[in-house]
């Protein structure tokens, strides 16, 4: 919003007035007050936050490149845990049989969370040709109310397919290291979550790496700004889709694999997933993929500490509440997004 | 073209367009008594049948109130679920708590649910349609979230016993309750479409810029077109809550919204009569394909989604645009030997 108020004007005021900086700064003061009061809410956060970050970064992508608000989003955290689950029984069978493989202890989990993240890229590359591009070839017009309700539709029909074929009954394991929780800040955190959030830190920076180093991340980011200036640069855009829903799809399903131990699969599993991630696309900005994984740090830290001060069942109500608040403040979003100007029409 | 050749051309225009209108309003009527004997003709005259027909008609003056906004405003109430369990939780709790009738009830719940429209669209539609749709959608799950949680008001998950609306066990006299309700609902908001509000809604649904350009305020409009909407979904849930007796917080799970969703766009958008007329093949068919395959639960919600999928990417005007034309099609073909009328501006 283009309402500054005079203070703002300050040039070195400005940084530090902006709301998002106060917000952050409160954010930030929050997990500092944490770590020495109540340092679970601190891992916690980073735990969970890492998997929302990739999620809410996929969902981030595919709306800031292609215009579409995937509402199938938890959906591939659905398809990434159940892969990740068919692969994983029959190497965790191996390993009961003969409890001396330690090697196998070791990599064990890898194969399953690999064969998501491809399942997962495959069903992106999937739903981009077989629905999206023949949408785009009728008509661009409501391009992004159509593709809401579009893969919303795929939603209910993955959700109620997989109940038909697989039947509702829990898919999960109770871990995936099978070792002694380590220590950190005096939590016993279990190898698992540690995991999670390297996985989760590791995925971040290659994902960035790949977006602002690569040539094609160049050409992504690219479509993203002008999607016809794009194109007249000789970037082939059924490519850049295919590859965006690709990746943005490969990320959740590699989120709902690496949360296995958490979030066995089920059919309505990737309902909380999905909106978490909403949560924090809504209040980071829409296609805003850096402010996706910022604002999911900030998401996890909201359900955390209504976690331990209220009961579980308010972990919907109370972040909420809190994100409508802010965005009365601030209408379109914490960080703002480069790509209004391409779906505001 | 010359002014003299033109005339009569014009003339019979207006002639077509009044055959049409009359046309349009007996097909109406005709589908209305259709509808009001139908619970006589075998095998409708059992009281299964008898059942998804009450349900089937529920289902159509949601799907009427929900395209209300979607097709006209091209605001999708994500959350609309919510409003119904909102009005019917109203309802409900003032029937057990302070006795008040049920007749009064639906009407206080429908104007609980309207305010609470009222606030979230004043809200959110200050914001791009997209945000709105995935605010009305947060609203949803906080409204869902606090029903859960207020196990003292609402007794959560254990389901709320409310009283019903006709000391009958039949369901022929509900069946003529929800059809007038349903009559109610397509009368008033087809009033509103025709009133000048309805041209400014049509407008703004089209291109909002354009329609600020002419001097429209379109956040006023919008917030009064969510509101009615949300107002009529809080009746109509104060039926269902009277009618099966028993409230739970699934009554506001999005897939409920996605079920409206689908029957109101399969229907045709921005038609309320496809939406109604729709609704109720489509309804019994659905609850006739759940008996015979109890075995397989959520095949009904796979054929809405698939049917979704295909109307939105093949036929986006959906069964209404299939009727209308037909309808020019007949006029085409009605119409005496004249020279090509002029474009209709």
């Amino acid at each position: 919003m283009t309402t500054a108020t005079n203070l703002r004007q300050v040039p070195f005021l400005r940084r530090f007035m902006s709301f998002t900086w106060l917000t952050l700064g409160v954010a930030a003061l929050v997990m500092v007050w944490s770590a020495f009061a109540q340092p679970s809410i601190l891992v916690n956060t980073l735990v969970t936050g890492g998997m929302w970050a990739i999620m809410a970064a996929g969902l981030a992508l595919i709306f800031g490149i292609m215009n579409v608000p995937n509402f199938a989003h938890g959906e591939l955290f659905l398809i990434g845990s159940f892969t990740a689950f068919t692969v994983f029984s029959p190497i965790q069978d191996a390993l009961r049989d003969d409890p001396s493989l330690t090697w196998l202890k070791v990599i064990g989990p890898f194969p399953g969370m690999l064969a998501a993240l491809l399942v997962g890229a495959l069903v992106g590359v999937l739903l981009e040709n077989l629905l999206f591009r023949p949408l785009r070839r009728r008509s661009r017009e409501q391009w992004v109310m159509n593709t809401f309700l579009l893969t919303a539709g795929v939603s209910v029909v993955l959700i109620n397919g997989y109940r038909l074929t697989l039947g509702n009954n829990f898919r999960g394991i109770s871990h995936y290291w099978d070792v002694r929780p380590i220590e950190l800040l005096g939590v016993p955190i279990s190898v698992d979550r540690a995991a999670v959030l390297v996985i989760a830190l590791g995925t971040i920076a290659l994902f960035s790496a790949f977006l602002l180093r690569t040539r094609t991340g160049r050409a992504m980011r690219a479509v993203a700004q002008d999607e016809t200036g794009a194109q007249m640069a000789g970037i082939d855009l059924n490519r850049i889709f295919t590859l965006t829903m690709a990746v943005g799809c490969g990320l959740a399903a590699l989120a709902g694999a690496s949360l296995l131990f958490l979030f066995p699969s089920f059919p309505d599993v990737g309902l909380q997933p999905l909106y978490t991630a909403w949560f924090v696309v809504i209040l980071a900005g829409l296609g805003n993929v850096q402010g996706a994984i910022a604002g999911a740090f900030i998401v996890a830290l909201l359900q955390n500490l209504t976690i331990t001060y209220t009961a579980v069942g308010w972990v919907d109500v109370v972040p909420t509440g809190v994100i409508i608040l802010i965005l009365l403040f601030k209408p379109s979003g914490f960080f703002g997004s480069g790509v209004k100007g391409v779906w505001e029409q | 073209m010359t002014g003299q050749a033109a005339a009569p051309a014009a003339g019979s225009a207006v002639a077509v367009a009044r055959a049409a209108t009359l046309r349009r309003r007996a097909g109406l009527l005709a589908v209305l008594g259709v509808a009001i004997v139908l619970p006589f003709i075998p095998p409708f005259d059992g009281e299964d049948y008898r059942r998804w027909l009450v349900g089937a008609a529920f289902m159509a003056a949601q799907a009427v109130a929900f395209d209300f906004t979607a097709g006209y405003i091209n605001i999708v109430n994500f959350g609309f679920a919510a409003f119904v369990g909102l009005g019917g939780y109203t309802s409900g709790l003032l029937a057990v708590d302070l006795g008040v009738s049920p007749w009064i009830g639906m009407f206080i719940g429908g104007g609980v649910s309207g305010l609470v429209g009222l606030l979230t669209g004043a809200l959110t539609l200050r914001l791009r349609g997209i945000y709105a749709a995935v605010m009305a959608w947060f609203v949803g799950l906080a409204l869902m979230g606090l029903v859960r949680n207020l196990p003292d008001i609402t007794r959560g998950s254990l389901g709320l016993s409310v009283p019903l609306l006709l000391d009958t066990p039949g369901n022929l006299p509900y069946y003529y309750v929800i059809l007038g309700m349903l009559v109610i609902t397509m009368v008033v908001l087809m009033a509103v479409i025709r009133s000048h509000i309805g041209l400014a809604f049509r407008a703004i649904g089209q291109n909002l810029n354009a329609a600020r350009a002419s001097g429209i305020n379109p956040t006023r409009y919008l917030v009064v077109n969510f509101a009615l909407s949300c107002a009529f979904a809080g009746w109509l849930g104060g039926f269902y809550a009277h009618y099966y007796g028993i409230l739970t917080p699934d009554v506001m799970l999005t897939s409920h919204t996605v079920e409206v969703l689908a029957i109101a766009y399969i229907g045709g958008r921005g038609s309320l009569w496809g939406a109604a007329v729709v609704a109720f093949p489509l309804s019994v068919g659905v609850e006739y394909i759940k008996t015979q395959f109890s075995t397989l639960p959520g095949v009904h919600l796979v054929l809405y989604g698939l049917l979704l999928i295909v109307v939105m990417i093949y036929r986006p005007g959906g069964v209404a645009a299939a009727v209308r034309s037909l309808d020019a099609w007949i006029s085409r073909r009605g119409r005496p030997v004249v020279p090509e009328a002029p474009p209709a501006t």
